[in-house]
């Protein structure tokens, strides 16, 4: 110890300063590079970590269109709800507040961790998460009152969407409902517990309709309290649309098919705007936007009388007669008939072993075009089919736009079916027959058409031969989507002809004259079955679901107004259920006169209990044609 | 010869007063942003730069006083201070009050007091008596001793727990022990067993600093817990960027992102609002504050008064590595201040009257010459 206490030498300490210097240098170098590589090298890193912690975004939500009918009645507008969500950041105790959430609402505790549970992983944080969507006024009341016991619950106010006439326009507006996973992948600027269109307009005029969202940053402290608010964008509301729809002939039309299933659809031939569309059964676009239990949805969907399916673009049938127009257009088009030349009908014509039956047993005599139209003779059409073969049918038949959608701005649209010589191979391994070119011609066999389809191709024949795309939008700049191969003379031919089956005594739609309109038709009846001669005799005590489809399509013009009108009613029997629905519609178009027809004409009504029809897709093909019933004056 | 000289005036260390006071002005400045809370309807300050101002003049005045003696007089005073100190450390476990967790003041009814504060004094007194006393380097021997007179009072302090003062009493020690020097084999010796033997102090360290430390290592294991002071600080300090956010305009201390963000990390406020170039000057002022300091060691009249300034450099020293480190994620969370930045009472006086110290042997070397 001594030599070390003893302060008796005064040498300095060797390299100790020197130490001490050079510790200095190294403490300013240490910090010196670590600022560099903090401040300089990470400093962009940093900086929007900074950002991160201090600024969260809220959305604006922007309110979703109005839709409005063509004389502005409004169709869908937005109401108010309230949605109970929670701040999981904010919330101390989220099991306890679950339960008192379950207290307050009534749902059950289990459901409410499900859907916690659930739409965590897809919340962002301090993102509210939506526990209840629509709350019941006493509900709010009764979380008003709690919230401040419960940090991190939260009353959010959205809007939700209301139809004013959900039955009447289910299949044209179709339905909103939250986003799904796949569609805020698709989609980045949608969030949780946004709406987007799943089905109809709501679908397909989404973004028009939806706006866009505003932009809010918010300034928040460490524990997540506001601070400041900048708006960055302001929300843009969605777009009000006008549809091309009348809410008055849609009105008509689902009254008019009350109890049955079919569709109508009216339609303007001159820039392709349908003023109807009407589907039966149907269902209340509200119950989608309410948000939908999967009991009721599962109703809904397995209802077997499909009121999801909107039967005028989504359902394709055997067209029957109506089809003889689309083959009258293949004759004159082919140049195989003349107008004038004349066919024997001696009420049947054989081929081979089989004998095709034309629906008048009795035979129609000596017919030309416009008798065999204004008559529907199928033994006219054996023979045209004949000449045509398969081939030329087809061709012509594409080319007035079926077998393929028309474009109109609706999804999920079906395109039907125009049978040809390779499908039948590939999809059945057979060759196709010459019986069944008898078939095809009178609207039988394997052809389904989708009512817009028909009433589109009528269009075409008095518009001057444009095949248009429907538009459910009013005051679109028409698209013509092709060329009906007609000439302008072919096409009056087969105009003419249809407003002979109207005006003409033996017509078959002689009821539907309107004095003072000119209106131009075509009944069909299509066979949903081969019918056995036992079914046969029961007439009109077919069970429903063996019955025929009915048809009814034409036109109505009067001054520089004109409208294509096509019915359909599923099982309808004959014509004589569709024909008084054309004729109540032409009576509002042109008349103004709004009423229902009397009770005594209508047929398809369906039983009381709904039973399953038939595949309306892929109906069953009698091989040799059955005749068509009797449509015309004699049931007066 | 009256305590206080005219000409002394004359003599004093005017380049270290001024970094001195340059630091300090930042210090008290730099506080006033960081006592800052920013809440909906405006910013709200706190009043610790004032209570830092106040500290500061008190100060002065222990650096005044700590100029009017020879400092060659505290050479008497190393024993009985050190053994005053470890009485006082061995009365704090059974007399001392509990604050948050530690026991680390007495009450003296007017006033509390840390001895561990005392301590540092203490050992800087014992270790400048004991090393000045030869130039020759330590030998094995001698190195124990000084070690263990140190290890007493630490180990003390560590119990209390205050791993950071323990520390810096060992560290202070070192760094004197380095300045004098080691016998060549066994400081060669020192360089293996240290960095082997330094891991097996994790089996004494309690859990709230194993996982400090564990934090340090990979602070995005455990982002809002330990590693949260870590991560948050870095954000601060790196989002400065070149020239910062602004004088009062840092969003991570503003809104409270930061922790402890007036005491132990208030520089890292200050890297916020003045970026790298502010940092950048901070950080030359501290070496400048420690380069003068060193240059009174070196210069001193003689070995103990070369020896005691020595030791108030590593005081320093130890404290703007350890404290900077931290804020800039170089070094685990260890509760130990920036001098003159962070805000304390006690720190701030102790601060001064040790830089009256250095003055003191600065300003004497010359009066020596004449005598």
């Amino acid at each position: 110890m001594k030599n070390l206490l003893s302060a008796s030498t005064q040498v300095m300490p060797r390299f100790g300063p020197a130490l001490l210097q050079f510790l200095v240098l190294g403490l300013f170098l240490l910090f010196a590079v670590r600022l560099w590589y903090l401040q300089i090298h990470l400093g962009p890193v940093f900086t929007e970590k900074s950002r991160n912690n201090q600024l969260r975004i809220e959305y604006l939500f922007a309110p979703r269109g109005f839709l409005r009918d063509r004389n502005g009645e409004l169709l869908a507008v937005n109401e108010p709800a309230f949605a109970l969500g929670l701040v999981r950041e904010d919330c101390d105790d989220i099991p306890d507040t679950l339960e008192e959430v379950s207290k307050l609402s009534g749902i059950p505790l289990e459901k409410l961790k499900e859907i916690y549970t659930r739409n965590k992983p897809k919340v962002k944080s301090f993102e509210p998460l939506v526990l209840v969507p629509d709350m019941t006024f006493d509900t709010i009341a009764k979380v008003e009152g709690a919230a401040v016991r419960w940090p991190g619950l939260e009353i959010l106010s959205r809007t939700r969407r209301k139809y004013n006439y959900g039955h009447l326009l289910s299949h044209v507006l179709g339905y909103v409902a939250e986003a799904n996973e796949a569609e805020m992948q698709a989609d980045p600027s949608l969030s949780l517990g946004d709406f987007v269109g799943k089905q109809g307009l709501e679908n397909t005029l989404d973004t028009r309709l939806r706006g866009s969202k505003g932009k809010r940053l918010i300034e928040v402290d460490v524990t997540g309290r506001r601070l400041s608010e900048e708006t960055q964008g302001e929300p843009k509301a969605g777009e009000e649309i006008f549809l091309a729809i009348d809410l008055g002939l849609q009105q008509l039309g689902h009254k008019l098919l009350e109890g049955k299933s079919g569709a109508v659809v009216v339609l303007d031939p001159d820039n392709g705007e349908v003023h109807a569309l009407v589907s039966e059964p149907s269902y209340d676009s509200n119950m989608f936007t309410n948000g939908l239990s999967s009991a009721q949805w599962a109703a809904l969907r397995d209802d077997p009388l499909h009121p999801l399916q909107n039967r005028a673009t989504q359902s394709v049938y055997p067209p029957g007669s109506v089809f003889k127009l689309v083959m009258a257009g293949a004759g004159l088009h082919e140049g195989v008939i003349d107008p004038s030349e004349t066919v024997t009908c001696s009420g049947e014509l054989a081929l081979g072993r089989h004998v095709f039956r034309c629906w008048k047993h009795t035979g129609h005599g000596t017919v030309n075009l416009q008798r065999a139209l204004v008559e529907s003779c199928d033994v006219y059409f054996y023979k045209l089919g004949m000449k045509l073969g398969v081939d030329r049918m087809s061709a012509f038949a594409k080319a007035a736009g079926f077998g393929s959608p028309t474009g109109i701005d609706l999804p999920h649209e079906k395109g039907g079916l125009i049978a040809s010589r390779e499908w039948k191979l590939k999809r059945f391994g057979v060759r196709w027959t010459k019986g069944e070119d008898l078939n095809m011609a009178i609207g039988q066999g394997y052809t389904v058409v989708s009512p817009l389809q028909v009433a589109r191709y009528i269009g075409a024949l008095i518009n001057g031969g444009k095949l248009l795309r429907p538009s459910l939008i009013k005051g679109q700049p028409p698209q013509v989507t092709s060329q009906l191969p007609l000439t302008q003379n072919q096409a009056d031919i087969i105009k003419r002809d249809m407003v002979a089956t109207v005006e003409d005594p033996h017509g078959t739609c002689r009821r539907i004259i309107t004095p003072g309109v000119t209106v131009g038709a075509k009944t069909g009846s299509a066979q949903v079955v081969r019918l056995t001669e036992e079914l046969r005799r029961m007439g009109d005590g077919v069970p429903y679901k063996y019955r025929d489809h009915a048809w009814m399509a034409g036109f109505a013009e009067q001054g520089g107004k004109r409208y294509v009108i096509v019915a359909m009613v599923e099982h309808g029997m004959h014509g004589a259920a569709a024909g008084p629905i054309v004729k109540a519609m032409i009576n509002a178009l042109f008349i103004g006169k709004r009423e229902l027809p009397p009770k005594d004409l209508e047929g398809g009504e369906r039983p009381a209990n709904g039973p399953a029809p038939i595949d309306t897709v892929e109906p069953q093909f009698p091989e040799p044609p059955i005749p068509e019933p009797p449509q015309e004056a004699t049931a007066q | 010869m009256s305590p206080i000289d005219r000409r002394m005036f004359y003599h004093v260390n005017w380049r270290l007063v001024g970094v001195l006071v340059a630091l300090f002005a930042i210090g008290v400045l730099n506080l006033y942003s960081a006592s800052g809370v920013r809440l909906g309807d405006g910013v709200q300050v706190e009043n610790f730069y004032q209570k830092q101002l106040v500290w500061g003049a008190i100060g002065i005045l222990g650096m005044a006083a700590f100029m009017t003696f020879d400092y060659r007089r505290l050479n008497a005073l190393a024993w009985p201070m050190y053994v005053i100190t470890i009485v006082l450390l061995l009365a704090v476990p059974l007399l001392g009050k509990t604050v948050m967790g530690a026991r680390r003041w007495l009450d003296f009814g007017v006033f509390s007091f840390q001895p561990s504060e005392l301590a540092k004094f203490s050992v800087l007194l014992l270790g400048a008596r004991l090393l000045s006393g030869s130039s020759e380097r330590l030998n094995m021997k001698e190195l124990c001793t000084v070690l263990g007179l140190g290890a007493l009072p630490a180990l003390l302090i560590i119990k209390q727990p205050d791993l950071g003062t323990g520390m810096l009493v060992l560290l202070l020690l070192g760094g004197l022990i380095l300045y004098r020097g080691i016998v060549p084999w066994l400081f060669r010796t020192l360089c293996v067993l240290v960095p082997t033997i330094t891991p097996l102090f994790w089996f004494v360290l309690k859990d709230y600093q194993k996982r400090r430390i564990l934090a340090f290592l990979d602070p995005a294991t455990d982002p809002l817990g330990s590693g949260y002071h870590i991560l948050q600080s870095e954000i601060a300090v790196g989002s400065g960027r070149l020239f910062g956010k602004g004088f009062l305009a840092g969003t991570q201390s503003q809104l409270r992102f930061l922790p402890e963000k007036h005491t132990d990390f208030a520089v890292a406020v200050f890297g916020e609002e003045w970026g790298f170039f502010g940092m950048i000057i901070m950080l030359s002022l501290f070496c400048a504050y420690l380069y003068q300091i060193a240059v009174v060691a070196r210069d001193a009249k003689d070995p103990y008064g070369s020896f005691l300034a020595a030791g108030v450099f590593f005081y320093f020293f130890w404290q703007i590595l350890i404290n900077m480190g931290m804020v800039m994620g170089l070094m685990p969370v260890v509760g130990v201040p920036l001098p003159f930045v962070s805000y304390g009472g006690s720190a701030t006086l102790v601060n001064f009257c040790l830089v009256g110290l250095v003055l003191n042997i600065s300003m004497r070397r010359y009066l020596f010459k004449q005598t």
